[in-house]
Parts: structure tokens; sequence; C-alpha cells
């Protein structure tokens, strides 16, 4: 295939202009290639793709062919038959408001982490479909993040557990309640001495209510809590610091100088939606001062992604790091409380110690208007240096309150969890009741924990599955979901959360809440009967009588929240405990390969491993799809002997796990980043079995965070294969193209946006424009706003019922997702900066797949959308082939047609749900369109900017995505175009695309340059 | 030696030849009138339910509105057709002991749905919504016919793409002032006369001289008349395919 080149561009004189191009590059493969070789990339479709299902089945395309011709020739005759009748099933007595066919809106709220994020569930004819940020509420201000939208897709999952069991026998949930009362007098006549509860992180004050009830039945019984993502360090400092566990409650809206160590607050985990927006909101240059983020971090996060410098650093340097980092603001600020930490220097290496002098410098600069933030996996010195600058600059009260931790444990680490073991070894335990997330996967592995909870006579099990630990308790009690329930928490402000179920349990589930009131002989009371309860007696407390009035709880059932109960325990630290606590002299780095765990960001903790949305989902940096990898940075790869895709044994002392080797650029050297969640084993969750590897096999209490040395083996064999979209759907073709633009905040500033300038404005044209009245849809997407956490995607598959294909078919770059998350690095391989770019149908005025279409399947609407007609496709492909930007999608397979009834109910009514051989993708939305139309037309109104939203926008929490339409002048949209950061993507085509980028600014320092 | 071929041989062969073609051609054309023809899309065909309903008695003779049990036509995509508890609003009173509506009754008290059959079935890729047809002043009768001469009833419309497109190309053909929607019996006016009266008692010109203004754009008066309702109903008919197709 010859080497396309771009058409040369002539200036004004007659001679070729050179072009302005930022080198992106997607992957090692891609940047070692380079050159010519980057033809091999512009293939039509990605090897693969355009191959048959199993390739060594025997079937040749051609016997292929022959079967279609025949299949095809009688399909002919199907639509001969006359239609079967249809039965209409309708209500015996309509639910008042209910109209069918019209959705409802419902405040509720999920909680991961024990905190509450507020969201609003979309329901038709009482089946939840979709759910988004309550835009009222303090957690999330509107936005989600990917596993919100998930969680989901979980609750229509059919392998969930359905049926109580007892030594896998089943059982009713009566049964179990009689059975449970009549030992809980046995418990009490010891004072339930033989009592101990595991508990899932949590805020609420249901719960809360219920553990005091138990405390008084059973006083000798204990409480602990277990998350495997807790934050280990976290807890001693803050125990150090403040004598207390704390929590610290960020703000970012007026942070100028933020320094994140290790913290990834960016990615769209819970509890950091609200800083991704306020984060957001400082990243343009003309709409007023940019904020500055500064990254240390192990391995390369979304977090990382978005800072303006970065600095890789292994685990075990980052102590020496915070102390260096401490030492230098002590002698730069000169802030009397920091006089005793001026002498802390420990050892770092040149660059270093460049970026923390630089660091340093700006942090004290920005007194009062930075902060300092740590990662939950940091040891405790990192954490307390970050206490220390933090109160010393002032910052705590504004960009940071350090408030007493509103988790009812607020240590959740494995402490608790190995006071327990201790106790179930000695023989002390009888009833044990398990409402913590399956601890027996990740529990750390020298506990044995499902070895030992199989010697707990009256184990009971809270689970969403029959998981790993359902087969080691005795008794098992399905899980209700947060839709399926009543339920209330505390959202990351102390402000009271309600969780409204949407749907009665599908699959007998019951609440934590019900599980507790159990001992207490009122385990069959329900869920609302619990909250309700629980609410009335704390009125008189709240001021608000004997009870809750009627009309006060239907308005924060109805609002989501009760506002107003946002509260401050405000903790400060104690220098003198400070000074103790903080080591003089960081311990030494780990000598040779460095293994450290993290969160993923698909899986959480392994919780939705099940999920075939989040499990497809490519990781916002490795853009791996349905499993784990092991990361090592290209240099350390090279010095090991190591390949992408070997498969290697990683040895901790005694414990080892076998996983595949992923170069991953940006990663710090001489460590191996290894993810927790997957691995997994629970016999009833056949998705997520055996998916990737159980990095948890090598964690211990001690190690719970950094698995210390770790030894490295290749192992001979055939090497493994991921299933890795960043790779697909290439736009450049061989040509080097100006993709994802990023600027500085000078270029900004002084208007020297040459190669943005370049990418937009209108091009010479034989044809004259077609005009458009009326709506003219158009999008504006942030690049300076967009971390990359993928949010935008699972919201996209929730709204547009797009299916998930798999892995081997992912493999083949078959993935359905109509908005992909391109993942770009910039630079070198040892410290890319990387930069994140949703795209998705660029809408084109100029469409290049309609003019190829044979059948009209494509075509343009008068407000300038690109339509599909499902119905229409005959599944030519052309128009894939034809789209410069690659965002088509085919249905290779039925991939939808063997859902089970359950499955279905996740459907969104208002869009079509695609056949096999039918190209399909992103449409705007227009099913949100058309009801808007026909809502304002009937009310004889026009639809309003801001009207309609996309789904993507309405994810989005960093407020990314801007959605409008361009016939009023002052929408937001129209406002965005004239943007001079505004580009087009592949402008040199006069496609024309309604959807516009607007470039990336970063706000480097320039003693950093 | 005998010809292998007689002379009748070539006629034959091209007999055959344009038998091949002709068939060809008449399979297909056959398949599409098939298609098009009440036999398939099942116009015309009275349609037996579970209940025997019939609107003559409830439109015709009771007077009963289409949106005492239609509720959400004005409101939503579907008509809505009543729940059992709509029916036992009045069954509860009269008839209450009447065989016919014992399947009624034991919908109702044992709360299982009625198991109507589907009059008029849409393909799952087609997007209709009611509300905007009746607010933009599609009679009722205008697709359905009139229903309220049906004992049982049938499909009017075939629900064709060609017969969608058809209206939402030619609106003025088929458009009725916004108070006659749910009016089964009401007709297009046919003589200019009859036009201006109807735009007069409609409020929609102010007197004679305004109406035959309105009339002007076209001599038949029929055509005129639906023109001047597609201006004061604010009829914008689309044809992109995302207005049905999503």
């Amino acid at each position: 295939m010859a080497t396309l080149q771009s058409l040369p561009v002539f200036d004004e004189n007659g001679k070729i202009k050179e072009r302005p191009m930022s080198v992106l590059w997607r992957s090692l493969e891609e940047r070692i290639r380079g050159g010519a070789d980057r033809a091999a990339l512009a293939a039509e479709f990605a090897p693969g793709a355009a191959e048959l299902p199993e390739a060594n089945d025997g079937t040749s395309r051609r016997s292929f062919v022959q079967l279609m011709g025949a299949s095809a020739a009688l399909a002919g005759l199907a639509a001969c038959v006359r239609k079967p009748r249809e039965q209409m099933l309708g209500y015996t007595r309509q639910p008042e408001g209910v109209v069918p066919g019209k959705a409802l809106h419902y405040s509720t709220a999920t909680f991961l982490g024990g905190r509450a994020t507020g969201l609003i569930a979309t329901s038709y004819e009482g089946r939840p479909t979709k759910l988004d940020g309550n835009p009222q509420h303090p957690s999330s201000l509107g936005g989600t993040g990917a596993l919100d939208q998930g969680s989901l897709l979980q609750l229509y999952d059919p392998q969930r557990a359905n049926t109580l069991k007892y030594k896998g026998q089943d059982r009713a949930f009566h049964a179990f309640l009689v059975e449970q009362l009549a030992h809980s007098a046995t418990l009490k006549a010891n004072g339930g001495e033989t009592l101990r509860f595991l508990m899932e992180p949590s805020t609420s004050p249901t719960l809360s209510a219920l553990r005091e009830r138990l405390r008084t039945d059973f006083p000798k019984a204990k409480f602990a809590s277990y998350s495997s993502l807790s934050a280990e360090g976290w807890h001693e400092a803050s125990e150090a610091a403040f004598g207390a566990q704390a929590e610290a409650r960020l703000d970012l809206r007026d942070a100028d100088i933020i320094v994140s160590l290790d913290s990834d607050f960016l990615a769209g985990l819970p509890g950091t939606l609200t800083h991704q927006l306020a984060f957001a909101n400082r990243r343009d240059p003309k709409a007023g001062e940019m904020n500055r983020l500064y990254v240390v971090e192990p391995g390369m996060s979304p977090t990382g992604g978005m800072a303006d410098h970065r600095l890789a650093a292994r685990p075990s340097e980052m102590t020496a790091i915070a102390l260096g980092l401490l030492g230098r603001v002590a002698r730069f600020s000169k802030a009397a409380d920091l006089a005793r930490f001026a002498g802390l220097n420990s050892t770092l290496s040149a660059p270093q110690a460049k970026f923390l002098d630089v660091l340093a410098a700006d942090l004290v600069r920005a007194a009062g208007k930075s902060i300092v933030m740590v990662g939950d996996r940091q040891p405790a010195a990192v954490q307390l240096a970050a206490i220390a600058i933090n109160t010393a600059l002032g910052n705590t009260g504004k960009t940071v309150r350090y408030n007493k931790s509103i988790l009812l444990d607020p240590n959740d680490g494995p402490k608790g969890l190995a006071e327990l073991v201790a106790e179930i070894k000695a023989g002390k335990v009888d009833t044990l009741v398990i409402t913590a997330n399956n601890p027996v996967y990740s529990a750390p592995a020298e506990l044995e924990f499902g070895k030992l909870l199989k010697t707990v006579p009256n184990a009971i099990y809270l689970g969403y599955y029959d998981d790993e630990t359902a087969a080691c308790a005795n008794w098992f009690v399905p899980l209700a979901h947060d839709l399926e329930s009543w339920g209330d928490g505390l959202a990351v402000d102390g402000t009271a959360t309600f969780q409204q179920p949407l749907i009665s349990p599908l699959f007998n589930g019951v609440t934590a809440a019900e599980l507790l009131a159990s001992l207490v002989g009122e385990g069959d009371h329900g869920s609302y009967a619990l909250v309700r309860g629980a609410w009335d007696a704390r009125a008189t407390a709240l001021g608000l009588g004997d009870a809750i009035p009627a009309s006060k709880w239907e308005q924060w059932i109805s609002d989501g929240f009760a506002a107003g109960t946002a509260h401050e325990d405000v903790l400060s630290a104690n220098w003198e405990q400070l000074a103790k606590s903080i080591p003089a002299n960081a311990p030494a780095a780990v000598s040779g390969v460095e293994g450290y765990f993290a969160t993923d960001y698909k899986l959480w903790d392994g919780r939705f491993g099940n999920n075939v949305w989040l499990q497809e989902l490519p990781d916002p940096v490795t853009k791996i799809t349905w499993e784990n990898a092991a990361l090592i940075s290209p240099a350390t790869a090279k010095k090991l002997s190591l390949a992408q895709n070997d498969v290697i044994d990683i040895k901790a002392g005694e414990r080892s796990v076998r996983a595949a080797v992923f170069i991953q650029p940006g990663q710090s050297q001489d460590t191996v980043q290894l993810a927790l969640g997957y691995g997994r084993t629970g016999a009833g969750e056949q998705i997520a079995l055996e998916k990737g590897f159980n990095a948890g096999a090598i964690r211990t209490s001690t190690n719970f965070w950094s698995a210390g040395t770790v030894e490295i083996f290749p192992v001979p064999g055939t090497p493994h294969k991921f299933a890795q979209t960043q790779e697909h759907s290439n736009m450049d073709e061989g040509i080097k193209r100006s993709i994802a633009l990023s600027a500085t905040r000078e270029e900004v500033e002084s208007n020297k946006l040459e190669e943005v300038n370049e990418n937009r404005g209108e091009q010479a044209s034989l044809y004259e424009p077609v005009k458009y009245d009326g709506y003219k849809w158009s999008m504006a997407i942030d690049l300076s706003r967009c971390t990359g956490c993928s949010a935008c995607m699972t919201a996209c598959q929730a709204e547009n019922n797009i299916p998930v294909v798999g892995k081997e078919q992912v493999a083949r770059a078959r993935e359905m997702h109509w908005l992909r998350l391109d993942r770009y690095y910039v630079g070198s391989e040892d410290a890319p900066e990387m930069i994140h770019q949703p795209v998705m149908c660029q809408q084109c005025e100029n469409a290049p797949c309609e003019y190829v279409c044979p059948v009209n399947a494509t075509s343009h609407t008068d407000e300038g959308l690109n339509d599909m007609v499902y119905n229409r496709c005959v599944g030519t492909r052309y128009c894939a082939n034809n789209c410069p930007y690659k965002v088509r999608r085919f249905n290779f397979f039925s991939y939808t047609s063997d859902y089970s009834d359950v499955e279905k109910m996740v459907m969104n009514p208002d869009v079509t749900v695609r056949a096999r051989g039918v190209m399909e993708k992103c449409t705007y939305c227009v099913q949100r369109i058309e009801r808007a139309r026909i809502e304002t037309r009937v009310a004889g109104t026009e639809i309003k900017d801001g009207d309609v939203h996309t789904a993507c926008q309405d994810a989005c929490p960093s407020k990314a995505i801007v959605f409008g339409s361009l016939h009023d002048s002052q929408s937001a949209v129209s406002l965005l175009m004239k943007n001079p950061r505004r580009y087009d993507l592949l402008h040199d085509l006069n496609t024309r695309p309604r959807t516009v980028y607007l470039a990336r600014v970063k706000n480097p320092n320039k003693e950093l340059a | 030696m005998n010809a292998l071929f007689k002379p009748w041989s070539n006629t034959l062969a091209r007999l055959s030849l344009a038998a091949v073609a002709l068939g060809a051609v008449g399979t297909l054309g056959g398949m599409m009138l098939y298609v098009r023809s009440p036999l398939f899309t099942q116009v015309g065909d009275p349609i037996e339910q579970p209940v025997q309903f019939d609107h003559r008695h409830h439109v015709a003779e009771v007077g009963i509105d289409c949106r005492y049990c239609h509720t959400q036509v004005e409101k939503a995509a579907s008509a809505g057709y009543p729940p059992t508890a709509i029916c036992m609003n009045c069954h509860e009173q009269i008839w209450n002991k009447s065989p016919k509506l014992a399947p009624v009754r034991e919908a109702f008290f044992s709360n299982t749905p009625i198991q109507w059959e589907k009059v008029y079935k849409l393909p799952h890729y087609v997007f209709f919504n009611h509300s905007i047809h009746v607010a933009k002043g599609v009679g009722c009768a205008t697709c359905h016919g009139r229903v309220d001469t049906m004992a049982a009833v049938e499909k009017y419309s075939s629900l064709t793409m060609g017969w969608c497109l058809e209206c939402h190309r030619n609106p003025e053909n088929y458009l009725r002032p916004k108070e006659e929607v749910f009016n089964l019996k009401w007709e297009s006016p046919k003589t200019k006369d009859a036009a201006v009266k109807e735009l007069m008692s409609h409020g929609i010109a102010k007197d004679a001289a305004d109406a035959q203004q309105k009339l002007a754009l076209n001599s038949d008066p029929k055509i005129a008349f639906g023109l001047a309702l597609k201006d004061v109903n604010g009829v914008h008919t689309r044809q992109s395919c995302s207005t049905c197709h999503r």
C-alpha cells in the first residue's frame, strides 16, 4: 500500500506552507513503527474485523457467502407472512401520575465507600432505565462517574443471587428470621460475647440507630468495617495528627496551586465528582485565573494526564518526596509552625529535587490558596507531611477542612479484620454477620479469611452474588440493589441523603438494615419502616417534634436529601504530635522491582466484576478491556527483557501471582502496578470468573498497598492476548494529522494558537453551502475539562441500548461504543503527557458516509443531523469505510437477541434495539431532541438553550460537553464556537463537522521548562 | 437425419425467455403488491376482542368522548387504552350483572389485565406520537376512520411508510380545526362558501373578507381550507428520517 501524503497547502506567495503539527502517539508499537510503516495502520478495518467470528472452524468466506445467499433469498419470503396478532396488557388500576410511555424521574442515591452520591433515576412504567447525577445534591452537582452509571446494569443482572441459603439449601426469609430470633436469645444470655459484625463502610443514620439498639441488647458484641480500598496510611496519620479518625474535605474552587501526591481525584471515582468540576472550572485562562496541577504518582492516571507537571516516582520514594517537600515549604515559607521541619532533607534525585524546589515555591506563593492532596494508598508519613503543609500555609478552612470522620467505623482497614480473624481462631466467634462486600476475596491473603469463615457456625453473609464469601459462610442472604430498597447515608459534606426504591426487589434481596434488624426481631418490618423509624426517632434531636412531619419527609424524599443537614466537626492538627510522628528520614527505597496495588477504574474493589458495561469499558489509561495487567515502564521492561503480552509470575515473599505484562508509558521505573478486583472465582458470577488475575493473592495486612520488592519470572509459552482498543478507530490513516490539540496558557493569552487556527474556518467549495433554517444542533467538547474518566461512555451505552460484544470481539475491533475516548501521548516514553479526546459521530454537514450509502440509510436532516436509519441499512459497511472519524459501529452479530426478560428491562424504550447486519452510530441522542420538540410544539413554544441534553453531557462531571443549537447566537454552544481555542477535527477534509473541540490548555511553570 | 430442433423450437425458446423474465418481474411485483394489499396490511378486518366492546354504542349512542378512555392521547406518544378501572367507573353501576361484562369484572377483581387484541401495530423501529398530531389538528377519524360506526374495531389505515409520508408531504389535505379533532363526524368543507363559514365559526377568520383572503392560496376549497389551517395550527411536518426512526 502506498504511503499516504497530506496535500500541500500554499501560502499567498505560492510557496508550500509548513503546517504546524503536534506529534501524538497512541501506543508504543505505533511510536516505534513510525514513518512509512504507519500506513499499516491505515487499513480499512483493523486486522480481523472483516474476518468470520471463528476463523479456525473451517468455514471459508466463500461458503459463508453461499449460505448467506440462500438465507437472503428465503428471508425475502418471510416478509410475505401475515404479522402475528399481539395483545396489549394494560393496568387494571393505573397508578396516579403514570403515563405509559412517558418517563418519570425520582431522586435516589448510591453508596460506595459509605458515602452517598445523589442521583436522579429515569423510570418507564416502574422500570428504571437511566441514572444521572442530582444537580442539587452536594456530592454530584449533576455529574456521575462510570461506576454510578454502571450500577444500573447490576440491577438487571440475571446472575444475581436470588435465594436465601443455609449450607447450600434454599430457605425462606421467614425461616431465617425465626431461626435468628431464637438464636439471638442465646446470644443475649452471654451479652453478645460471641457476636461479631463485619460491615460495609457506611454512614447510614438508620444503620447507626440499629447498631445502638444492638449494642444495648448485646453489650459485648463488636463491630468492624472492612474495605479493601481502605486508606490505611490515612487512618494512622489522622490518629497521630488529630487524635481522632478524620477525613479531609476538599474544596478546589479557590485552589490556585494543586499538588496531588498520588491522589487520583480526576478519575470519576466515588467522592471526586465535585472536585472534577471545581478543577475544570479553572482551566480556561480567558474565563478566569487558571489553577496549576502538580502530580507525583507511581503510575499513569487520568489525574496525571491532566497535570501541568507530572513526576513519576516509585511508591517507596513517595515518603522521601513528601518529606523533601515539607522541608522546602518550611524553609521557603518561614512559617513559625513549620520551623521545626526546616532541617528536613531527604535523599532525592536531581530532577526530583528540582521539581520539589519549584513546586514548594509555588505552594508558598499561593499560601491559603493552595492544597496538597494525598492518595489513599500513601503511608502515614506522606499524609502527615500534607497535613502539616496545608495547616501551616493556611489552606485549612479554605481549600481543605479536616473533619471528624462521618463513617460509622472510621477505620475500615485490615486492622479490624485481623482482630476478628484472631478471635475466630481462638473460637470466640459464634455468630458473624457480614455486610462487607466479598471479604473472602478481598481480605489480605495471610489472614486466610475464607478458611476461617467456614469454621464460624452461624456466619451470615449478605451478598449480591453467589461469590467467594457466599461459598464460605453457612448462611447466605441475597442483597437488594440500591434501586430496590429504602436506605440512607451521608454525602461527603454530611448532608443526609435518601435512597428511594424504584422497583420491588427482583431477586428477593434485603438490605443491611433489615439483616441487622433481624437480630432485634424486626427483620420483617421492611426497609421503609426501618428508615422512617430511625428518622422519626431523630426528629426531636432535629427540632422537628415527635416524628418527622409528613410534608418535611416528602420534601426530603423528593429532593433526595435533607437540605441543611451538612455539618462540620472541624479538627485541627496538633503540632507537637505532628512533630513527633513525622519521621526525620524517609525509609530507604525498596530495592529491585517494587510491586504496588491500584484501585481499578471499572471494577473498583471487584464488586462490578459481573457488570458487562464496565468490563467492556476500556480502562482510561491502558485502554484494556475485560481484564487487568501488570503495568511496567518501557525502560524497566527492557531491563527485565520483558515484552508486551509476556506472561510473568510475580513473587512477593512466599506468595505469587501470574499476570500478563503491559508496557505502560509514564510508569515509574522499576515498579509493577497491579489493579485489584480481577481474577474472581465466585461460583455465581460467570462474567467475572477468571477475568484477569487476582493481585490480592500477594497482598498482606502489612503490605496493604505496596507489595514491597517483588521477583519477576517470565513464564515461557504463548503470549497473552489483550483486548485493547487503543489502536482501533485510527483517524490519521498513515499521515500525520492534527487531532487532539493542546496549548499553553501563554499561547492562549497571547492568541498564538497557530495549529488551532489552521484547523477551523470555512474552506473553499464548488458547491453552494446548504442553508439551515431553524435549529442547528451542535456540540462543543472542551479538552481542557475532559479528564478521560469515561463516565460519558457508560452513560451513552445506557441511553442508547448499546450492546457489549465480549473480549474476543473487542480484540477484533468490533466494540460497539458510539462514543469512544481516545487517549494520546505526547513526548517521551518515560515521561509522556497524556491527552484524552472523546470522539463520537461528528455530524458532518458534508458527511462522507452519506455519499456512499447505496440505500440512503444514512442521510441528512433539515437541522444538520446525520441520521442513521437502522431499518433501511443493508449492512454494506461502505459508510464505515468512508468515515474519516471511524465512529460507525457494525452489528456483526445479533448481540441482543439472547437477552433474558430481566436483561431487557434496562432498555431505553425510546431507542430502537438494533439487529444483526446493521450499522449504528451516535445520533446526538436524537430521541431526546424529538421528545423536546414534541413537548414544546404541543405547548406552542420553542426548544430553549439547555432544554435538550445529550446523555454524555449529562453524565460528564467536568461539564466538558456542551450541546445546543447554533440558530440561537447566544446559546452556550454558539458562544463556544467563537472561542479562540475551538477547532474542527480533521478540518482539512472539509467535512464541516457540527461537533467541535476546544484545545486543551496547560499552565506550565516556566521554571520547570 | 431429422433436425434436432424443429422450427417451432425458436418460438419456444423465445417464449421461455419471456416467461422467465416475466415470471421474475411478476413474482417481485406480486410480492410488492401483496404487502400493500389489505390481505397483508389487514385493513378492514374486524378484530375480535376478549370483551365485545362496541364503539357504536359507547361513542355514537352514549356520546362518550374519545379522551374519556384514551386518556393520554393529548400528552403522550401512545393514545393509551383504558385501564380496567375506567370500564368499571360506569359498569359498577350499570349492566353490572351482564354476562358480557363478566371478563371485565373478573379482570378488575383479580387484578389481571384484560388481553386486548392490538389493532394498530407499528414496527419497533418506528416512533409515532399521538400528542403532536392531535395538537396540530389531525383528527382521530383521519387515521382511525369512523370507529363510531364499527361494531368491532378494524384497521382503517395501512400504516405503510408511504401512507405516513403522503400526509407529511401534503398535510393540507388532512387537517381540521383543532376543535374538531375529536369530532368523528366532521367533514372538510366541499365548497368555498362552506369553507368561509367554517373558518369564521372556528374564529380562524374575523369576517368573510378575511376568510376569502385566507382561502386565496388554492382554487380547490378543500385544499385552500387545509392550507389556512396549516398556517393557523402551526403545522411544520418533517420528513427527516429521525422524525420517526431513532
